[in-house]
């Protein structure tokens, strides 16, 4: 029998008051169905009432650290790998995604992990100082006030099948009370749904603010209708996309796009040695395999320094081995003809480069779920990959030619993973920020951004609120005016 | 075995009615060591696949050279500053890098297409007035398109036979003329050109209103795809299209599948019905294969296409394609490239950064 | 995994037990390079019969123990098949097991030990460093040892014979640790007594039946019993196997 699972929440707007969109998902030869809630634009409208309206009534009133603390009771719940909802994300999501259920299991572990108390609590200090700033005036060292106001509602448009990603924006949007309605992704249209469910057993007032619903992506009236509508949109995609979204968005209107980019790792020749690498190897090979390189911070090329014990080539020729392995663990996902034809078309050409001469190697082929390109002339053509398991190991003198190598991709960069002693971790740390690489990370733990990063480079949470002060000004004018003035 | 041989095994085989399998096997092997010994970049891709003449027994097992690798290497048995003809591919899916075909001589090249043009467009004629919607092989010199279609009119061409584009643009008072012309005659013409053109000529002729019947016995040869170069139009729609404007039965609307990598052509027999098999003379033949296994798929199922062409003598006889398709008997069905992966994730994948760093 | 059209390196392969373990691939499909130090007749005889397989054989002549020879030997291989995926190290240098005429332990000099060691441990190690970097490359390969069952159960004290084979075990061992991490698997077979082979040529009936007789499946070993487990090592069947031993004795040593 054929299994069902409905995606989105919706609240004000019943069953029959949407259209709904079915998908059909296949892997392993299991076949799933999902259906979407669609509502057509005087539903959409209604739901932008609604959040609206409850947010007013039963979220601007919370404090922030009772808003901290209903989301850390949710986490909990979803923490806990017996909890209906859970299960069936445990279920679902390597169906749906296609990634293997040990990615999926650590990987919801992993990210709800950063969304308890704990973290929220520094992730709210990092981004405000003081968090108090969300619900009343704080005194500012330098004289005046300051208070963050929350948008009234706050737009996502998520794209990709990482199901982290709606769970970053959700609680963004809760941390600073704001009313939202996001758009689930095709490729994972279920992840945004299940969270507002288990918000809803923890507090029903609180879930009524969100919606999760879906659309065609591009529907210019649906978009159109809503970016009039909201005080923040932020969506993910490819720049194509982001632009198109763009341009339906009122220019008084908040964007904050977030495109594709991705990450690289640097190995130093200190970690070169035939005692070390095998820990680094590992680690290499996780954060390639974990989402297939399918996230921003996914590493595609690895820059390795000559001059260790082991060469770049020999480390090039293990992390083959170590991909070969990952494939056991954590299969790779069944891939599109289109992602086929894409994976042939770079391995092709890393192939006849690797056949022209000596200063490049191909490992790879048929049968094989991964490949690794290797050179050592500074050619970056290769990059950025083709994904879903493939990389470059590019040999250097020294690791600080990579910030000059990795310049032309300056709008693209994210992550860049390091092995390498303190000293020159800290001064690749500076040339590399100038390239335009917004987070530095140990290898191993570039899938699993810590809690309260600045995601591209932003403080996630400032970028949605207003900022309002008080001027020292305000304050000494009122003075006069007191009755108790003299 | 040397080229001399390999090159009169072919045109022995060439003059024969069908081939049997045995004599394609030994062509094929017999060429696969020629092109070993002659291609060095061949021999090392052979050599890194572990398929050398020593080792590979069947022709099936003879490596097949990825499209891709004719933009990065020169695959050619010969010196190809001293090539006839170098053709190329026009690079839509790359920018700067476009494959290469070298022809030290076009003998077989022409050979392979005239023999294989008589049986599949001509019928029973041996002289058609042809109009041609493509520019001529001095405006694309490396063009394998525009040196076939010259070659159908030199060889099949009646004396009404012109050119219907001028430069790049279709020249449309010479196409009125030319269907005019063909109309008043009575005598049966053909239209050969890139499906694209055909295109626009019907998107100029619904403008003006104007459609045409042919004479009886006039046919069509479309051929490439529509990719960036006209709108879209559904297949079913362009040959419902074809027959409209000019009145020629869709079961005489033949569509050529070419590519420059390859030095024969296939043909369906009209395309009453789409999609339409296509197939190929008996010195070619087609494997449908997993692209990630790279082993056949079971007969019936969608794959990627490999041809092993013997009139590629003096390249690499298998050619591994981007197309997708199926075995259907007698033939294959022609499914298309499948490109422009959609984003999974948010990475940026290569052909997404080239797209983006282009425009 | 099938052996199909598998490259195959066996050393010393022209006669005896590396004569049945070409055969033995070659019957799989496999393409075999049968290499030879002077009897040339012998290889091509070999050759001929794994070619009546119909896959592909070479007569490939090398020295093992010659680090230039066996260079040359596997640039010709590479030349004509591109890579090898399998290699079976079985030459080794004469000895006679004449259990009566062996040497005791205190007419042996330094020198007959060199021998052997040089003679056996020597060429592993050259034909190894020739065929590592591009199965690394390529990051699969098989590499299969020919040791003996003596190493475990010196039956008869072939003192610097087994000792040299014993090294080649230690060497397994450790080449195995390492090249682990590249995907490739070195793994030894450690046959019994085998006859008939030219080596036992001297050993007697009554020798032959006394180890028989001590033999749980109650004979000593064909040239053909060994290929088996060679086959199951070169083979992806036993793939999560590295740095082992296998002992083709019918029996006599379990551990």
């Amino acid at each position: 029998m054929e299994m069902w699972e409905t995606a989105g929440y919706h609240p004000g707007l019943g069953e029959t008051e949407v259209q709904w969109r079915e998908q059909t998902f296949e892997q392993g030869g299991e076949r799933r169905r999902v259906r979407v809630p669609v509502p057509d634009e005087k539903g959409l409208q209604r739901l932008v009432e609604v959040v609206r309206k409850n947010r007013q009534t039963d979220l601007a009133s919370l404090s922030v650290s009772e808003v901290v603390h209903r989301i850390d009771q949710t986490v909990e719940r979803l923490l806990d790998r017996n909890h209906p909802l859970r299960r069936r994300m445990e279920d679902w999501l390597p169906v749906v995604t296609g990634l293997a259920p040990d990615v999926i299991r650590t990987g919801l572990t992993a990210s709800m992990k950063t969304f308890r108390k704990p973290q929220l609590l520094r992730w709210l200090a990092e981004d405000f100082g003081n968090p108090a700033m969300l619900d009343s005036f704080q005194p500012r060292v330098n004289g005046g006030f300051t208070r963050a106001i929350s948008p009234h509602l706050l737009v996502h448009i998520w794209s990709g099948n990482v199901p982290g990603i709606p769970l970053w924006s959700l609680v963004s949007g809760l941390l600073v009370r704001s009313a939202q309605i996001g758009k689930v992704a095709s490729a994972e249209p279920l992840m945004a749904g299940w969270f507002a469910q288990a918000l809803e057993e923890v507090d029903p007032k609180l879930a009524r603010c969100l919606a999760v619903v879906g659309w065609q992506g591009g529907d210019e009236s649906r978009e159109r209708l809503l970016f009039q509508e909201a005080e923040v949109v932020s969506a993910y995609g490819s720049n194509e996309t982001l632009e198109a979204i763009q341009s339906r968005i009122p220019v008084t209107t908040r964007f904050l796009p977030h495109g594709h980019r991705f990450g690289l790792a640097l190995v130093g020749k200190e970690a070169l040695n035939p005692a070390r690498v095998a820990d680094v190897l590992r680690k290499a090979a996780r954060d390639v395999a974990i989402y297939d390189q399918q996230g921003c911070y996914s590493p595609h090329c690895f820059y390795v320094e000559k001059g260790g014990v082991l060469s770049p080539r020999q480390f090039a020729r293990m992390l083959a081995h170590e991909l070969d392995i990952m494939q056991i663990r954590y299969p790779r996902r069944t891939l599109s003809p289109r992602e086929i034809g894409e994976w042939n078309r770079w391995n092709q050409q890393a192939e006849w480069r690797a056949l022209e001469g000596e200063e490049a190697e191909w490992i790879g082929g048929d049968g094989r779920f991964w490949s690794v390109a290797y050179e050592e002339t500074g050619d970056a053509s290769l990059l950025p990959t083709c994904l879903n398991r493939a990389v470059l190991v590019s040999a250097v003198n020294d690791l600080e030619e990579v910030a000059g190598r990795i310049a032309p991709f300056r709008a693209y960069l994210q992550t860049a993973g390091i092995a390498a002693s303190s000293r020159r971790m800290f001064q690749l740390a500076d040339r590399l920020a100038e390239t335009g690489i917004t987070r530095i990370c140990a290898l191993g733990h570039m899938t699993v951004p810590s809690s309260g990063w600045h995601h591209d480079g932003r403080p996630v949470l400032k970028d949605l609120v207003r900022l309002v002060d008080v001027e020292p000004s305000a304050e000494v004018a009122a003075e006069p005016h007191n009755p108790y003035s003299e | 075995m040397g080229e001399k041989e390999v090159l009169q095994g072919l045109k022995d085989m060439m003059k024969a009615v069908e081939a049997d399998e045995a004599a394609f096997q030994n062509l094929a092997l017999q060429l696969f060591q020629y092109q070993y010994r002659h291609n060095p970049p061949y021999r090392r891709f052979c050599q890194s696949r572990g398929r050398t003449p020593r080792i590979v027994k069947d022709w099936w097992e003879i490596p097949a050279v990825p499209m891709r690798a004719f933009k990065e290497a020169t695959l050619s048995c010969n010196d190809p500053a001293e090539a006839e003809a170098v053709f190329m591919t026009s690079g839509t899916t790359r920018p700067g890098k476009r494959g290469k075909h070298v022809h030290p001589t076009l003998d077989i090249y022409n050979r392979s297409m005239l023999r294989n043009f008589r049986q599949r467009f001509m019928g029973a004629r041996d002289v058609l007035s042809m109009g041609i919607l493509f520019p001529r092989p001095e405006t694309l010199p490396h063009s394998s398109l525009a040196h076939y279609l010259s070659l159908a009119v030199r060889e099949f061409g009646g004396e009404h036979s012109s050119y219907l584009v001028d430069g790049e643009e279709v020249h449309f008072s010479r196409l009125l003329h030319f269907l005019r012309e063909a109309e008043r005659s009575g005598e049966p013409c053909a239209l050969l050109g890139a499906s694209f053109h055909f295109v626009h000529v019907m998107d100029f002729l619904e403008q003006e209103g104007l459609s045409f019947r042919l004479p009886e016995g006039s046919r069509i040869l479309d051929t490439g795809g529509l990719k960036g170069q006209s709108r879209h139009v559904d297949p079913d729609v362009f040959y419902a299209g074809l027959a409209a404007r000019f009145g020629v039965p869709r079961h005489r609307c033949i569509n050529m599948y070419g590519l420059t990598e390859l030095s024969t052509q296939f043909y369906d027999d009209g395309n009453e019905t789409v999609p339409s098999k296509k197939s190929g003379p008996y010195w070619i033949r087609t494997r449908v294969i997993d692209p990630v296994s790279g082993e056949d798929v079971p007969y019936g199922e969608t794959g990627v296409l490999v041809h092993y062409d013997l009139a590629n003598v003096h390249s690499v006889l298998a050619v591994m394609t981007e197309d997708w398709g199926k075995a259907v008997e007698g033939g294959f069905i022609l499914m298309g490239r499948a490109e422009g992966a959609e984003a999974r994730g948010c990475s940026l994948a290569a052909e997404e950064f080239l797209r983006s760093s282009k425009g | 995994m099938d052996l199909k059209s598998q490259r195959v390196l066996v050393t010393g392969g022209s006669r005896g037990i590396g004569a049945a373990i070409a055969r033995a691939f070659a019957r799989q499909g496999a393409a075999v390079a049968v290499n030879y130090r002077e009897n040339r007749e012998a290889a091509e005889a070999t050759v001929r019969s794994c070619r009546q397989f119909g896959g592909d054989a070479l007569p490939v002549q090398a020295d093992v123990t010659d680090e230039q020879e066996v260079r040359r030997m596997s640039e010709h291989i590479f030349a004509e098949w591109g890579a090898l995926d399998v290699v079976i190290n079985n030459a080794f240098r004469p000895y006679p097991f004449d259990p009566e005429g062996r040497k005791p332990f205190s007419r042996l000099e330094w020198k007959d030990y060199r021998d052997q060691l040089e003679g056996v441990l020597t060429g592993v190690y050259h034909v190894t460093q020739s065929v590592l970097p591009q199965m690394q490359a390529k990051k699969s390969g098989s590499i299969v040892n020919i040791v003996t069952d003596l190493i475990a159960r010196p039956t008869v004290p072939y003192h610097e014979y087994t000792t040299a084979k014993s090294a080649v075990v230690g060497f397994t061992r450790n080449l195995a640790a390492e090249m682990g991490a590249y995907g490739i698997r070195i793994n030894c077979v450690a046959p019994g007594l085998v006859y008939p082979t030219d080596s036992s040529r001297h050993t007697k009936e009554s020798i032959r039946e006394a180890i028989a007789d001590q033999t749980p499946l109650r004979r000593i070993a064909t040239p053909e019993d060994v290929t088996g487990p060679v086959l199951f090592l070169a083979s992806d069947y036993s793939r999560f196997m590295t740095g082992q031993i296998l002992y083709v004795d019918g029996g006599l040593v379990m551990s």
